[in-house]
């Protein structure tokens, strides 16, 4: 695919050893005990609370209640409780206060409420520490595994492009050959209108070209650039250049789509150098086209030739069509030839360097989406 | 010899000026813990004092006593203890930061006294 990517692999339990890690974990299941204790105890207080609530409800029901009152450490007497609505509750700190029933109520209902306060604050603790100590565990299991670290430089090519081309290769040979012929209806209509002026003999030249190309290469079902097929078509002004690209496409079908940026490049610089020497480019491409397409497309040197001879031809087409603005035409065109060709350039479409190849690739994937 | 000697005498004396000023500094620890609860007690028994009405008793439990307080001078009281308590904390921290501080610079020094010990001790085997 792309060129090896830097990056540095770090063993997991070098970072953390797995020992480590356990301690850590079981250090914190401990501190998590203990919290869980405290929130025991508060809340056998507030049970005790609530039951003390209840039968200081229920004193002041009768004006005195007969009991057996303790009477040191194991004997009891019967005993009557009399004033049963005057409390002394404790305040705190030594202080006590007469209250009746409802006040005691009151004053414990609050009590209530700070030690609630209290066992949600601790619980939200416990809930950190087990979240803390699960990730423990995780890293410790991780380590123990040997699972690796992996941190690779973020290299910003076309990796998406390669995945989505290797699928669905017969329906989009298919539908490519469907829009093959289409197309060349259109294309042949529009040339027979604007060939009219001086490119009518390239004209005649390319064509045959073009077709011959296209019937040898419709064989060739390309695997990929069905995506990128689309993206010009709804683009009117690429229609013309859809044929020409699915000629590329083909030729270039088996090689790897590595040289896919700096082709583009490379076709659109000289496409947009050579637009007023059609005549020189045309005999060039005719001459091209004779001699390579006999040769089978497989190969580098072919490829190059090929798309050499396929930016040539879509110049050609670009400039017979009445736009101008090459930019248009090419880009749509422009990826899809790059696409399986070979970086192994020569002649016009070998000079230009790699540098602006983002340009191409960023509008296109703009395009795309 | 004896210069290293010398020096981890020094050592010594200073992890037992270390391990002493540790023990001030849990003690510490310990007696703000203490303040910090009476605080938060305290604060409890005036917002209830407030909620009382005028004519309420209030009984302070001195030893095994019950003593009947008048209930504005209870709530004069809470409110000095809660002063007061809030100064002790309030020292206990100043207290507590001086001690950290010695822990560390004496934790330097110990460490600088080791690194010279190995160094000597170093130079001692090659020769």
């Amino acid at each position: 695919m792309g060129e090896p990517v830097k990056g540095t692999v770090t063993s997991l339990s070098s970072i953390f050893a797995p020992e480590d890690a356990q301690k850590a974990s079981v250090h914190v299941q401990e501190v998590i005990s203990e919290r869980q204790k405290e929130v025991q105890q508060l809340q056998a207080f507030l049970n005790d609370n609530t039951s003390l609530v209840n039968l200081v409800k229920k004193l002041p029901d009768q004006l005195h209640h007969d009991i057996m009152v303790p009477f040191g450490k194991a004997a009891f007497f019967p005993g009557k409780l009399i004033h049963t609505n005057e409390f002394m509750v404790l305040l705190g700190e030594g202080y006590y206060a007469e209250r009746t029933s409802k006040q005691t109520v009151e004053i414990l209902k609050r009590r209530g409420q700070g030690l609630e306060s209290q066992i949600e604050s601790l619980n939200a603790v416990i809930k950190d520490l087990k979240f803390e100590a699960s990730f423990f565990d995780e890293t410790a299991t991780e380590a123990a595994e040997g699972i690796v670290e992996i941190r690779e430089d973020f290299v910003e090519e076309a990796f998406d492009e390669d995945k989505a081309t290797t699928s669905g290769d017969d329906d989009f040979a298919r539908i490519l050959s469907r829009i093959d012929e289409l197309e060349k209806e259109e294309l042949e209509s529009e040339l027979a209108e604007e060939g009219e002026e001086k490119e009518e003999a390239d004209e005649a030249d390319i064509e045959p070209e073009f077709r011959n190309l296209e019937i040898k290469e419709l064989l060739d079902i390309p695997v990929s650039k069905d995506s990128h097929i689309k993206v010009p078509t709804p683009s009117g002004s690429n229609t013309p250049v859809m044929p020409v690209d699915h000629n590329i496409l083909k030729e270039g079908l088996s090689h790897a789509p590595m040289s896919r940026d700096e082709v583009e490049v490379s076709t659109l610089v000289s496409s947009s150098s050579n637009v007023s020497s059609k005549t020189r480019v045309a005999a060039s491409s005719s001459s091209n086209a004779s001699s390579k397409t006999s040769v089978p497309a497989s190969g580098p040197s072919n490829a190059s030739s090929k798309t050499s001879v396929a930016a040539s031809m879509s110049k050609e087409v670009s400039n017979f069509g009445s736009r101008s603005s090459n930019d248009k035409a090419f880009t749509g065109s422009i990826v899809e030839h790059t696409h399986n060709i070979e970086n192994s350039q020569k002649g016009q479409t070998s000079a230009p360097a790699p540098t602006p190849a983002s340009k191409p690739v960023s509008r296109f994937k703009l395009q795309r989406k | 010899m004896a210069a290293v000697r010398e020096l981890q005498k020094d050592l010594e004396a200073k992890a037992n000026d270390l391990s002493k000023i540790q023990k001030d500094i849990s003690k510490n620890h310990q007696v703000r813990k203490k303040y910090t609860i009476q605080l938060g007690e305290n604060e409890l028994v005036l917002k209830e004092l407030d909620l009382l009405n005028d004519d309420a008793n209030v009984y302070k439990l001195i030893g095994p006593v019950l003593v009947k307080q008048d209930l504005a001078e209870a709530n004069a009281n809470v409110r000095k203890r809660i002063e007061y308590i809030s100064a002790e904390l309030k020292r206990l921290d100043s207290t507590l930061q001086d001690l950290e501080e010695k822990q560390n610079s004496k934790k330097e020094a110990m460490f600088k006294l080791q690194q010279r010990i190995q160094s000597l001790q170093a130079g001692k085997d090659k020769a």
